[in-house]
């Protein structure tokens, strides 16, 4: 219990490390992540819907939620006090360097190759979490070559599709899409 | 015994600060959806008017400063206004005011999530929002795109990255490390060559 509170520690001090410009990257390194705290990627689906129903940062829900799920509240606690260290660190040690080289360019250097690296990261999170959850219950996504209709929930194609169309194309707030997909997985999925 | 009076441990004016940070990062964190950004706007009212940690220059100074900074933006902003307000015990009391209820209420979400019984129509309603959310996580890779994706390298830098990671060659946080390396080394380059173009004519 110690030992797994204190890798969950040690792993979220990573994350907050590398966790440049927010939140985004959160999700892609818990992907990477997802098997040594067994996470599925079903529940990684779940942390993104609760993310828009909590208040706070995406980072600190996200530990919280990975934590709490591998090893109750002292995990819950481990992972977010962890993904916070750097935070103080910085306001102690750091600060001074950053405020010293604000106007130097490195920092937005090291920036011009993470952000667009976020993209390609992000994009293969929802592949990921998409192959898991499309599929109907107790199939597997390997066959979807071989045989497309057995394994794929049309529905769920459906609502995945058009949920990303109105979102990118019309701005709908995310909460009322996230709300209608469950509506309509109520009636057409149960 | 006699107890000694209370203030002789404690610094009342410090206390009195370090409540106040407290209680800013708290109230922001609490009430603020989406983190990050949003989160400035209602700290910097707080902090600049009505408690007069700082002037609003030297807090927007902060706010730059907690977004280029690695870590959470929310808590670098904390820590960096705390410990600017009322040194180290200011900057402990403004982490943990705005670790708080993100963390508490992310529990409570977490373990009523777990409660919802996982067959009938409710089962379907997950099922649905997974989908939904999964749509959310790509329309959000597309977004940052839309702003993020406009040079060559950067095509470059996304496709490699999407490869790396699909692959499984390499875990997320050393594909992060290594495209901040070649980032930073492919700016230097490029200032280096255009700072020759220019000599040369």
């Amino acid at each position: 219990m110690v030992i797994r509170c204190f890798r969950l520690f040690y792993t979220f001090v990573k994350f907050g490390f590398l966790s440049f410009g927010g939140g985004y990257v959160m999700l892609p390194m818990i992907i990477s992540e997802a098997q040594s705290f067994s996470v599925s990627a079903a529940q990684i689906a779940d942390l993104y819907a609760l993310d828009m129903l909590v208040p706070g940062p995406i980072s600190i829900n996200a530990a919280t939620y990975v934590g709490y799920l591998y090893q109750g509240i002292p995990g819950a606690v481990a992972a977010t006090l962890g993904v916070s260290l750097p935070s103080f660190i910085m306001a102690v040690v750091l600060m001074h360097i950053f405020a010293h080289y604000k106007d130097n360019n490195w920092l937005t250097d090291i920036m011009s190759g993470i952000k667009p690296a976020t993209v390609g990261l992000i994009a293969a999170s929802a592949i990921t979490i998409a192959s898991e959850v499309l599929t109907k219950p107790g199939q597997n996504i390997g066959d979807v070559f071989v045989n497309p209709i057995g394994t794929l929930s049309l529905t769920c194609v459906i609502i995945f599709v058009l949920t990303a169309i109105v979102n990118i194309r019309f701005k709908i707030n995310p909460i009322l899409l996230t709300v209608l997909a469950g509506v309509v997985g109520a009636f057409v999925l149960a | 015994m006699k107890f000694k009076n209370l203030s002789e441990y404690i610094n009342i004016e410090e206390f009195r600060k370090c409540t106040a940070l407290f209680t800013t990062f708290f109230k922001a964190s609490a009430f603020t959806f989406g983190g990050g950004l949003a989160i400035i706007k209602v700290i910097e009212q707080d902090i600049v008017e009505k408690h007069k940690f700082m002037s609003s220059n030297e807090f927007m100074e902060y706010a730059t400063l907690s977004q280029t900074m690695p870590g959470v933006i929310a808590v670098n902003c904390a820590t960096l206004v705390g410990r600017h307000g009322a040194g180290f015990p200011g900057m402990l009391a403004a982490g943990i005011g705005a670790i708080l209820p993100a963390l508490v209420l992310m529990i409570i979400a977490t373990i009523l999530a777990g409660k919802i019984p996982q067959q009938g129509p409710l089962m379907g309603a997950m099922r649905g929002i997974r989908a939904a959310s999964a749509a959310l996580v790509a329309s959000a890779a597309f977004s940052l795109g839309q702003y993020n994706i406009k040079t060559t390298f950067s095509i470059i830098m996304m496709i490699a990255a999407f490869l790396f990671v699909a692959m499984g060659d390499m875990g997320v946080p050393l594909i992060i490390v290594i495209s901040g390396v070649v980032g930073c080394v492919y700016q230097s380059v490029r200032r280096y060559r255009e700072r020759r173009n220019s000599n040369g004519d």
